[in-house]
């Protein structure tokens, strides 16, 4: 009987070092196996979309350049992005600098103002009822219709530019976030109150660690919107920037430069959405 | 004087229908270190009951008195275990236990904070989990947490919220050991009011059962004495005489109909 033991706990502590190595390796693989897998499709879906414009190319005769003539002006570009040659001819990274930093400037105050106005709406149902009706009207709103305010408050036009990144990529931010607070859980609030929390014992371990997803989530739209508007925004106010440089370059009629630049916003823009949903896994607390 | 008293309570909501009267005429006193269970149907008004204890929930007549004084809201002499645990999920089983003493009891120093909440984890044995978060334990563990919870403040009265619902038989019946364990250790001074649908659950742990009429407008249907010796164990105290007696009994209260009438399946075949 003891011999029997002693065996299999021999056996056990030969193989247990194999299994667990083996549940190190495998898992890893499968990983490296799914975003392979993954890189294959997107390859896929990206050769689809270049073969369609290229047809739509032949069919245009030259219309639309051809996928290598854009490609050939997409490296001169970002070759040397950073040459500067006077206000009218810098590189690409300046002019995307420029628009990442009137982005970041823009949806930074837009944050600033959203996260608290929103936490209030979502803990008091009166300033709810009172600024529900004025967010839903102000929401819907285009984004350049708000230039002509922003030209007359500032008499500036890269500071209006700003201004409607302000007040077009708050609107997610202050409605999720008010959303994250209102629907914080009776559970949770009983146990507040069952044990006497204090306003601000409730405010840090209650209500921000559950609207902190809310708010990430509000957050990654707001940037989403943020880096819609500036393009449009800097088509408008002219001098520097992404978007400028995509009506300099349709005014110069080189459609290579604007495809160029079409594909680096949304590269960014992608960079940006990614960089948030990081964040937001990072928040997220599993129930 | 009992210690924990209700007179002449009477609750009722506002709804968009109109007044809905939960519970009236509840007239109920316990005395110090006493385990009462109130048992009923749902929506029979129990948790309503345990809520105006609480201080949650106000009586739209009458009062609840707890030592004497009048109940105006919760307090840290009732501490409150609820149905479904109520964990923060974003703090660990250690934080959950730690913020909740340094909310209720603010005249101690963060020493003496921290070691009540590790006396209490000992006491449920979950020191070892103390820094996994609620979702990586068992149902059981979350609810010794949420118990070893309402201990660490330790407040005179216990309110427990159908805190064994949701668990599977076995767990529950060691639970049920172990919340009778912790009461001992306290020298059985802390008043324990126990919401339940569970009649078994009632009679292992309480002195005196509660059983309520049905919803809405429920009221005391009987108070039934248990005078089952303690300690109680699970084997032999569910085989004696007295315990199967008061079983019956609350059955009886509970469901009207305890036997399928037979006649219906003969009434049924003839029609066929």
């Amino acid at each position: 009987m003891k011999r029997t033991i002693t065996l299999t706990s021999s056996i056990q502590t030969e193989v247990a070092p194999k299994v667990a190595a083996d549940n190190r390796i495998l898992p890893a693989l499968t990983r490296f196996a799914a975003n392979l897998t993954g890189l294959v499709y997107s390859l896929f879906g990206f050769m689809l979309l270049i073969a369609f414009w290229y047809f739509i190319s032949r069919i245009t005769e030259g219309g639309l350049p051809t996928p290598l003539s854009t490609f050939v002006v997409f490296w001169e570009l970002v070759k040397d992005p950073f040459y500067d040659y006077g206000p009218n001819d810098k590189g690409i990274a300046l002019q995307l600098g420029s628009s990442l930093s009137r982005v970041f400037l823009g949806f930074l105050l837009g944050s600033l103002f959203a996260i608290p106005v929103g936490l209030l709406m979502g803990a008091n149902a009166f300033c709810r009822k009172v600024f529900y009706p004025v967010v839903q009207i102000l929401k819907p709103v285009s984004p350049l219709a708000w230039f002509p305010i922003g030209l007359v408050a500032f008499e500036s036009a890269s500071m209006a530019t700003i201004f409607i990144i302000f007040i077009t990529s708050l609107w997610p931010t202050l409605i999720n976030t008010s959303f994250g607070v209102a629907s914080i859980p009776n559970d949770h609030k009983n146990v507040a109150k069952a044990f006497g929390f204090s306003k601000w014992k409730y405010l840090t371990k209650v209500l921000l660690p559950f609207s902190l997803p809310h708010i990430i989530t509000g957050l990654r739209l707001s940037i989403g919107v943020a880096w819609l508007v500036i393009v449009a925004g800097e088509m408008l106010s002219g001098g520097m920037g992404i978007g400028f440089f995509v009506w300099d370059s349709w005014n110069a009629l080189s459609l290579e430069k604007v495809i160029s630049a079409i594909l680096i916003i949304g590269l960014v823009g992608l960079l940006l959405d990614r960089g948030f949903s990081f964040l937001e896994k990072k928040f997220t607390y599993s129930i | 004087m009992s210690y924990l008293r209700i007179e002449n309570m009477e609750i009722a909501f506002r709804t968009p229908k109109g007044n809905f009267v939960a519970v009236k005429d509840i007239n109920l006193e316990i005395e110090k270190g006493q385990i009462v269970s109130i048992i009923g149907h749902s929506g029979c008004g129990k948790s309503t009951i345990m809520n105006a204890i609480a201080g949650m929930t106000f009586p739209t007549h009458g009062k609840v008195t707890v030592n004497g004084k009048d109940v105006k809201g919760p307090g840290p002499d009732r501490g409150i275990v609820f149905q479904n645990y109520s964990l923060l999920p974003w703090l660990t089983v250690y934080q959950n236990i730690y913020q909740a003493v340094d909310a209720a009891l603010k005249g101690l120093s963060r020493d003496e904070k921290h070691e009540l909440v590790e006396k209490n984890l000992q006491m449920v044995n979950l020191w070892e989990h103390r820094e996994k978060y609620p979702n990586q334990i068992s149902g059981g563990m979350k609810q010794r947490v949420a118990i070893a919870r309402a201990f660490a403040i330790d407040p005179d009265v216990l309110l427990l919220d159908e805190p064994f619902g949701a668990l599977d038989a076995l767990t529950k019946a060691s639970l049920h050991i172990e919340l009778l364990k912790l009461w001992n250790l306290t020298q059985r001074s802390k008043t324990i009011v126990m919401v339940t649908h569970d009649i078994e659950e009632a009679i292992f742990l309480s002195d005196r059962i509660v059983v309520m009429n049905n919803g809405p407008a429920s009221t005391i249907r009987e108070i039934e004495e248990v005078h089952l010796s303690r300690p109680r164990n699970k084997k032999d105290t569910v085989n004696q005489p007295e315990y199967l007696a008061i079983r019956e009994r609350l059955l009886g209260l509970l469901m009207d109909k305890v036997s399928i009438d037979e006649k219906d399946f003969y009434k049924e075949e003839a029609a066929a």
